[in-house]
Parts: structure tokens; C-alpha cells; sequence
């Protein structure tokens, strides 16, 4: 049991690393960085949980996971005035099947190189679905989970960047 | 493990005359720059360094070490720095201005990778089954005190890859039971704070991302993580 | 031409200045409702009703005005690095322009000044990426040597993108180079004791384009079907590139792939 909530709560900061790293390459304000860390730590060890635990297959485990990302930057975006995208994205970027999009691309370079042998062809075929579809899948999910919220609140999604009263602006022009 | 210590005996067999001469051109190449620092001693030290590159690539790497496995691999990194040093004489990125600030560390960096052997010697071990100084490791040690002394603006490329080669050696440290590596995990620490800080000092701005008081808060703990790491890289199989 | 001339040339200016700015957030990697959203608020804030019709590479934006002139313009997406911040900012600027009626000299100051910004400093971004791609690295199952030789690897193979990228070189050539870079750094780890397979395979994943990979189904879900399909096709070529930049370097360390 120790072991479970040790191995969990490990996942969920390495995953909060990993966004804030991945995200910093597109640069997101200052502002957002925790909130992005908590929501990736969030997300991505609740997949990890459905998955190790619960025997949930990627794709759903994703899915769960981008609905609780999608969700959470709903209600954590509203302060900062910052966009629901602006922080489910990079906060999404650790469960990128990144491994998974290589691989198939690698089993299509291999499949060439091995042509003419059938049987190992074949097994690189195999591979390289198998591989496209998870990626494929995964990605549809992680968009699917973020953007529903969107579309179930569009009046509140729409209006995160919007201030209740702006301050005076010196009247110079 | 035999195999790795075989190939630096039969390295070191066979060319201590040309090591010693390599070693003994360096130590008159650093006393000339720090007290006559004309144009063609700089120039000299360039070609140097390049000379010091090529040969670790091809005498080390490619001849001596060609019965390692991925041998190939390593050969062609440290082509590359090789390449990147040429290109860096080229186009004259690293200018060899006198850096005062940190005299005294560059000069122990500099000095350590004859202190290379000496260590082999304590640790009770015979003449062509020893480090020596221009091995690899040494040779990116005596790199490093090179930047910290004589360079306003570095060339990252090399220091990265310093980095990666120092990282690399302090967790080979017991798999092929060369302490000698710690040396350069050791170096590398402060020397990338010093980089580090002054990069920070030289374009972290009021108008820049992130404020120049984040930015030194993560400087430092950025410089005590890699701290930590290599620490922990050299110290945890003591600890299994 | 009824129409005082002085109209024309505000109407001009307006749907110029939205031009610029809807394609200046395609650019920045917004997905393209939200970018169409904000360019209405800010024609409805100066009373133009914009629409846009969205291409991959280029955006025609048509403007008309209360007394019904129509003009239109096609600009095309630059190619800038993704941000979000200019997402943000540029999303609180549509606003600010809709609720307090800014006129188009405000907007276009406020826009200049929220561009000039200062991106995230590159050196941080490099160390943070490192440090992403080496948690990557312990995710999959990486042991903590692994992790270090990953961070390290990362580091040179972001430094040479980024390097790359200022050279203005093509950037599939840049994957191909900065894949085979930091691949080829974490291959050193094949000579430790460690999980090497991991490493090797995670040095590289900080390339994957994640950001237009979302960015991509978000469109399509949305219903722009044809910019999200292109933003995914170019992340498809990106990470065949990164295919291409590591199986250069398990050819040569291993004589094989896989």
C-alpha cells in the first residue's frame, strides 16, 4: 500500500518535470508554470493509477486523464486570465505518446529495410500499426478530454481571458 | 573491465614518449599564454587543443580502444568535438582573452590531469596499466581550466559536451573501477556554476523572462541539482 | 463611390491590422477557432464584422463595415515559434478592445507592446528541457544513470537545434541533426551498466511536437478540418525525422536497428 501511494505520487512529480520542461519550450507566462505542475502531476498519475492498478487500457486511461486536465484548467485558468489551452496542452505533453509515434515510424523504416524477407516485413507491419494506432488514439483522446469542457461551458471557457474591471489607463492619446 | 584496462596499458605502451611530449608542450603552451600572451602563442594554442582532440579521436579512440565494444560510437563524438574546435579556430569564436576572476581554479584544472597518474600510482598500480594525462577524461579536465582561464565567452557546444563526458565517467567509475574520472565530476560542477553565472550576468535583464531574481534563484538550485546528481551518481552503489 | 474616402481607408486599416494579428496567432500555434473568435471580438469592438477563412499556410480575412462596404485581404502564417503566452495576452487584448471600446491606434499600440515581450530565455529552456526529457526517461522505466545520461544528452541535442534554428536551416534537416545528436550522446550509456534501451529511446522525445500534435485534433474536433489535418501532417514529418536522426545512430552503435 505504501508502495502504491510512493510509486504514484513519483510519477506524478516526474510527469509535473516533464511539462514544465516540455511546456517551457512553447513558452508559456510565468504565471502558469505551477498550475501546469499541478495539473500534469494531476493527470498523469491518475492514468498510471487506471492503468497499473485498475488494468484500463492507454487510451481510456488517457482520456480520463485529459478530462480531470481539461476540467482543472477551467477552474485554475480563471484567476490568471489565461486560456484553458495555455495550460491543459503543455500539461498534457508528458502522456504524448512520443515513444509509441517513433516506434511506428521506426518499424516503417525497418519494414523497408527488410523487404524482401516476408516474415520479418510482416512483423514490422504489425509493429508499425500497432504502434500508429496507439499513437493515433491516444492523441484523439487527449484532445477529445481537453476540448470537452469547451464545448459543454463555452460561455465560461471562452471568456478566462476576460477582466472584471481593467485598470485606468492614462488618457494621453 | 580486463579489457578496458588492457587497451590503456597497450595505449600507454606504446606512446608515453609522444604522451610526454604532449603533456610537456602543454605546460609550456599555459605558462607562455599566462605570461606572454602574443598572437601567435594564442594562435599555437589553438591548433594545440585541435591536435589534442584529433588525437584522442584517432590515436585513443579509433587505434588503441578499437577492441572496445562501441568503440565507434565515441570515436565519432569526440570527431565531432574535433570538428567543433576546428570550426571554433575558423571562425575565432573563442577569443583568448585573460578571464582573471577564476585564476586560481583554472589553474589547479589545468594542472589535475597530471595528477592523473600520481593517483593510479597511490592506488598501487603499475606503470602501462595506469591514466595518464592525455587520456580522455584528463584531456576534458585541462579543456575545462582552458575556459574558466582564457575565455570571455565560451562555446557551449564544448562545455555540454564536457558535461555529458564528465556524467558519463562518474557512473563508469565502478563498472570499470577508474576513481581517477571523480576528478573531472568534481571540475565540472563549479565550472558550470561560473559559466552559468555569467551568462546570467551578461543577459538576464529587467526586460527579460524570467526576472533577473528568479533567474538567480534558479542558478543556484539548477548549480546544486547537478551537484547533487553527480553525487549521487559516484556515491549510490557505495550505499546498495 | 459614395462612400467618403476616410471610411475606406479605416476600414482598410482595421481588417490590416486584424490580418496581422489572426495571422500572427495561427503562426504562435493557437488552434484556429479560438483564433477566429478573438479576430470577431476585436472587428466587433471597431464595428466590422469579420469573417476568415483559414488555409494552412495563408488566412483570407474580409471585413465589412456598418454601411456595408466589404474589404478583404489574404495574408499568410508566418512562421513563428509556438507561445503561448502571446496566446494568452493577445486572447486578454480582444477583450480589453471589446469591453472598453479601445479604438484601433489603442489596439494596435497595446499589440506592439505585448509582442515585444520577452520570450523564455533559451538557456532555461534548454535546462528545463533536459530535465523534462530525463523525468521522461525515469517514466518509461529508466534507472537513475540513465536519467543523467539522458539530461545531459538532451541538453547538446537542444543546444544544436537551437543553434540550427538561428542559422535559419531548414527544420527537418535540424530534427534529423539534433535526433542523431542526442542520440548518439545517450548511446554512451550502451558502455555502463544501466538501462540503456530506455535511455536511447528517450533521448530523443523531446522533439516530438506535441503542441501542434493537440493543437491538431483540438482543430479537427472543432471542425476545422483542414488546418488541423495539415498541423498534424506536419508533426507526422517532424517525427519521421526524428526517426530518421536515431536510427542513424542505432546503425552505427548497434549495426542494427531495434
Amino acid at each position: 500500500m505504501m508502495e502504491m501511494v510512493l510509486n504514484i505520487l513519483s510519477d506524478g512529480l516526474f510527469a509535473a518535470v516533464a511539462a514544465i520542461g516540455f511546456g517551457a519550450i512553447s513558452d508559456p507566462p510565468m504565471r502558469a508554470f505551477p498550475r501546469i505542475a499541478l495539473l500534469a502531476a494531476a493527470g498523469h498519475a491518475l492514468r498510471y493509477t487506471l492503468m497499473t492498478y485498475f488494468g484500463v487500457d492507454i487510451a481510456t486511461g488517457s482520456l480520463c486523464a485529459s478530462l480531470t486536465i481539461g476540467f482543472g484548467s477551467m477552474m485554475l485558468g480563471r484567476r490568471i486570465h489565461c486560456p484553458t489551452t495555455v495550460m491543459s496542452i503543455p500539461a498534457l505533453l508528458p502522456m504524448i505518446p512520443g515513444m509509441f509515434a517513433y516506434k511506428s515510424m521506426f518499424s516503417i523504416i525497418m519494414f523497408f529495410q527488410k523487404i524482401d524477407d516476408t516474415a520479418a516485413a510482416a512483423t514490422y507491419l504489425d509493429s508499425a500499426l500497432r504502434n500508429g494506432m496507439i499513437t493515433v488514439f491516444v492523441i484523439l483522446m487527449l484532445a477529445a478530454g481537453a476540448t470537452l469542457p469547451i464545448l459543454m461551458f463555452p460561455s465560461k471557457a471562452y471568456t478566462m481571458t476576460r477582466r472584471k474591471e481593467y485598470p485606468e489607463r492614462p488618457n494621453d492619446n | 573491465m580486463e579489457l578496458f584496462w588492457n587497451t590503456i596499458a597497450e595505449y600507454n605502451r606504446n606512446t608515453w614518449i609522444a604522451q610526454c611530449a604532449i603533456a610537456l608542450a602543454g605546460l609550456i603552451l599555459v605558462v607562455l599564454l599566462f605570461h606572454r600572451p602574443t598572437e601567435r602563442v594564442k594562435r599555437a594554442m589553438k591548433y594545440y587543443i585541435v591536435l589534442l582532440n584529433a588525437w584522442i579521436t584517432v590515436v585513443y579512440h579509433l587505434w588503441f580502444c578499437h577492441e572496445r565494444p562501441y568503440n565507434y560510437a565515441t570515436t565519432l563524438i569526440w570527431a565531432i568535438i574535433t570538428a567543433i574546435w576546428v570550426y571554433d579556430v575558423a571562425t575565432g569564436y573563442t577569443t583568448f582573452e585573460r578571464n582573471r576572476k577564476h585564476g586560481k581554479l583554472a589553474t589547479l584544472f589545468m594542472l589535475l590531469p597530471l595528477a592523473f597518474p600520481a593517483i593510479s600510482a597511490a592506488r598501487g598500480m603499475q606503470f602501462p596499466m595506469m591514466t595518464s594525462p592525455v587520456m580522455p577524461s584528463s584531456v576534458a579536465l585541462f579543456t575545462i581550466g582552458f575556459m574558466l582561464a582564457f575565455s570571455q565567452r565560451v562555446n557551449l557546444f564544448i562545455v555540454l559536451f564536457i558535461c555529458h563526458w564528465a556524467l558519463v565517467g562518474a557512473s563508469k567509475i565502478y563498472v570499470y573501477d577508474i576513481p581517477e574520472d571523480a576528478l573531472l565530476a568534481c571540475a565540472i560542477v563549479p565550472a558550470i556554476y561560473i559559466f552559468l553565472r555569467e551568462y546570467v550576468t551578461a543577459n538576464v535583464s529587467a526586460h527579460s523572462k524570467p526576472d533577473p531574481r528568479t533567474a538567480n534563484i534558479l542558478l543556484i538550485t539548477l548549480s546544486s541539482g547537478i551537484g547533487l546528481i553527480f553525487a549521487a551518481l559516484m556515491l549510490h552503489p557505495l550505499l546498495q | 463611390m459614395q462612400t467618403p474616402n476616410n471610411a475606406h481607408n479605416e476600414l482598410a486599416a482595421t481588417v490590416g491590422f486584424i490580418a496581422r494579428y489572426a495571422s500572427y496567432l495561427m503562426g504562435s500555434g493557437v488552434h484556429t477557432s479560438r483564433v477566429v473568435r478573438n479576430s470577431r471580438r476585436i472587428g466587433d469592438a471597431l464595428d466590422v464584422e469579420v469573417n476568415l477563412a483559414v488555409f494552412p499556410k495563408s488566412i483570407i480575412v474580409s471585413g465589412t463595415d456598418t454601411a456595408g462596404e466589404t474589404f478583404s485581404r489574404v495574408v499568410t502564417i508566418p512562421a513563428c515559434p509556438i507561445d503561448f503566452e502571446r496566446n494568452a495576452d493577445l486572447s486578454a487584448l480582444s477583450w480589453e478592445a471589446h469591453d472598453c471600446k479601445l479604438t484601433l491606434a489603442e489596439i494596435e499600440k497595446r499589440y506592439d507592446q505585448l509582442c515585444s515581450k520577452p520570450r523564455l530565455d533559451p538557456m532555461l529552456v534548454m535546462i528545463l528541457a533536459g530535465l523534462a526529457n530525463a523525468s521522461f526517461c525515469r517514466l518509461f522505466g529508466g534507472d537513475f544513470t540513465a536519467m543523467g545520461v539522458v539530461f545531459t544528452a538532451t541538453l547538446f541535442g537542444f543546444f544544436v537545434k537551437q543553434k540550427l534554428a538561428q542559422r535559419g536551416m531548414n527544420h527537418y534537416l535540424v530534427f534529423i541533426v539534433s535526433a542523431f545528436a542526442a542520440s548518439l550522446l545517450s548511446s554512451m550509456s550502451l558502455m555502463l551498466n544501466t538501462t540503456s534501451d530506455v535511455a536511447l529511446a528517450t533521448s530523443v522525445l523531446y522533439l516530438i511536437p506535441g503542441v501542434p500534435l493537440i493543437n491538431g485534433f483540438i482543430d479537427i474536433i472543432e471542425g476545422h478540418i483542414l488546418t488541423g489535418i495539415s498541423r498534424l501532417t506536419a508533426a507526422i514529418m517532424l517525427i519521421a525525422c526524428i526517426a530518421i536522426g536515431l536510427s542513424a545512430t542505432l546503425m552505427m552503435v548497434k549495426s542494427e536497428l531495434l
